[in-house]
């Protein structure tokens, strides 16, 4: 379980480097491909609550280094405010473990396509937050397609890596729920 | 629920609430660091970018003749920013002599660097540049290009630092608009972004005699940027209830800019 959650840790840590070199699409407005999203709820559903907890609180504070410029001694959207917008998402996909557990392809399908759903919400959440701190709420075609942009093209980058990380889990001897799983 | 699932919550919580009491600068120094972590990939990537760039403009370079070319260029490109701002300093001097008589205004020194990175982030604008506190570099330092301004130094490590662009909305300029007495505000919007920047001057006055094509140029109060500075050029103007707003393109191409100068003060 521990070297599952280290490699999915090194994986998202990964992913984030690698987003860095992705080219938004023109196409959807500027929206930008995204893998992090689903490999934090692969996480969220796979791991049990504690460690799904950890994930967060690591992918959240990553998410902030990365991508948010820290200015000043008052940022708007200081580090580390980015893992209670992971943690709501991520609580709800918690919630579908008992369908991971059965471990049928239907189902692991069915969750990778609510990580997608989630993908926006997690977006609409930022979103919210930054609306709120700078005093201003608006939204335009292009907003709208910031948010839902990521969620399409995570309809089809999620179950790809659901189905790589399904393997590797097992590959890492970690089969959640079931006995003799380390 | 089991107890250890509200250990976990409560210690989530804990850790969370500490993070966001943790002070900016300690952040800014978080961020700095993990920049320099990965600084070696970034490099890397940069020059893999640049490699694939080369390959597919379909020329093969001797790498000695990469490096003078690039050298060359730089300092090509150095010497046109200093003139390009030479320019403006000499028409803001010449506007003060007439107006309040001789002041001394000295050149910028200009330090190159390459943009190694640009977050694809959805509400933010920045990238990573191949230059740190080694270099003298430091936050909140303006960042510019021949053709005008860039953003600011925010996140410095040793050998990386970040930058906020022009296209983000929490980086706000003053600025002055040519031919006018109009001074405001230019900042990006939130559906701003690199590849479709969109700046936007609030607050002007409604009878502002304001044109598409004039020259949108820093004002120089503030501190961070100096004054006379390009930083685009007036495309709409729209007299609203209480205000006048004017979108404004930048002047330098965010999206593929690879070279810029940070300044870091006068000679």
């Amino acid at each position: 379980m521990i070297r599952f959650f280290v490699v999915l840790s090194a994986l998202i840590f990964g992913a984030f480097v690698f987003q860095l070199y992705l080219p938004p699409v023109l196409p959807f407005h500027g929206a930008a491909i995204l893998l992090v999203p689903a490999l934090y709820f692969y996480g969220a559903v796979a791991l049990p609550f504690p460690l799904m907890l950890a994930l967060t609180l690591y992918t959240g504070l990553l998410h902030d280094l990365f991508l948010v410029p820290q200015t000043g001694a008052n940022p708007e959207f200081p580090a580390g405010l980015s893992a209670i917008v992971y943690a709501l998402p991520g609580l709800i996909m918690h919630g579908f473990r008992p369908l991971f557990l059965r471990y049928r392809w239907l189902w692991h399908l069915f969750l990778a396509a609510l990580s997608a759903v989630l993908t926006p919400v997690l977006l609409a959440l930022s979103y919210a937050i930054l609306s709120f701190a700078r005093r201003e709420f608006f939204y335009s075609d292009v907003i709208v397609w910031r948010i839902l942009g990521p969620g399409l093209m995570s309809l089809v980058i999620a179950p790809c890596l659901f189905f790589i990380l399904t393997p590797l889990a097992l590959f890492l001897r970690y089969r959640p729920g079931l006995k003799g799983a380390s | 629920m089991k107890s250890s699932s509200i250990v976990a919550l409560a210690l989530f919580a804990v850790l969370v609430a500490a993070l966001l009491v943790l002070p900016g600068s300690l952040k800014q120094q978080m961020q700095a660091t993990l920049f320099q972590l990965v600084s070696p990939v970034l490099r890397t990537g940069a020059s893999v970018e640049a490699q694939i760039g080369g390959v597919s403009g379909g020329l093969k370079r001797l790498d000695e003749l990469e490096r003078e070319n690039r050298r060359l260029r730089l300092e090509n490109e150095q010497l046109r920013t200093t003139n390009a701002m030479l320019r403006g300093l000499e028409q803001r001097v010449n506007r003060l002599t007439q107006a309040l008589g001789f002041r001394e205004q000295s050149p910028f020194r200009l330090i190159p660097a390459h943009i190694l990175s640009r977050e694809n982030a959805t509400w933010w604008s920045s990238c990573v540049i191949d230059r740190g506190s080694l270099d003298g570099i430091a936050a909140d330092m303006a960042v510019v290009t021949e053709n005008g301004l860039v953003g600011k130094v925010t996140s410095v490590s040793r050998n990386v630092a970040v930058i906020l662009l022009i296209s983000d909305e929490s980086l706000r300029v003053s600025v002055a608009i040519e031919g006018t007495q109009e001074q405001g505000i230019v900042s990006g919007t939130r559906s701003s972004s690199n590849y479709l920047p969109e700046l936007r001057i609030r607050f002007l006055s409604k009878t502002a005699g304001i044109n598409p094509g004039m020259k949108v140029l820093t004002a120089g109060t503030g501190g961070v940027f100096p004054s006379g500075v390009l930083v685009g050029t007036v495309k709409d103007f729209s007299v609203r209830e209480l205000e006048g707003v004017a979108v404004v393109q930048p002047s330098v191409d965010l999206a593929s800019v690879r070279d810029v100068f940070i300044v870091s003060g006068v000679k």
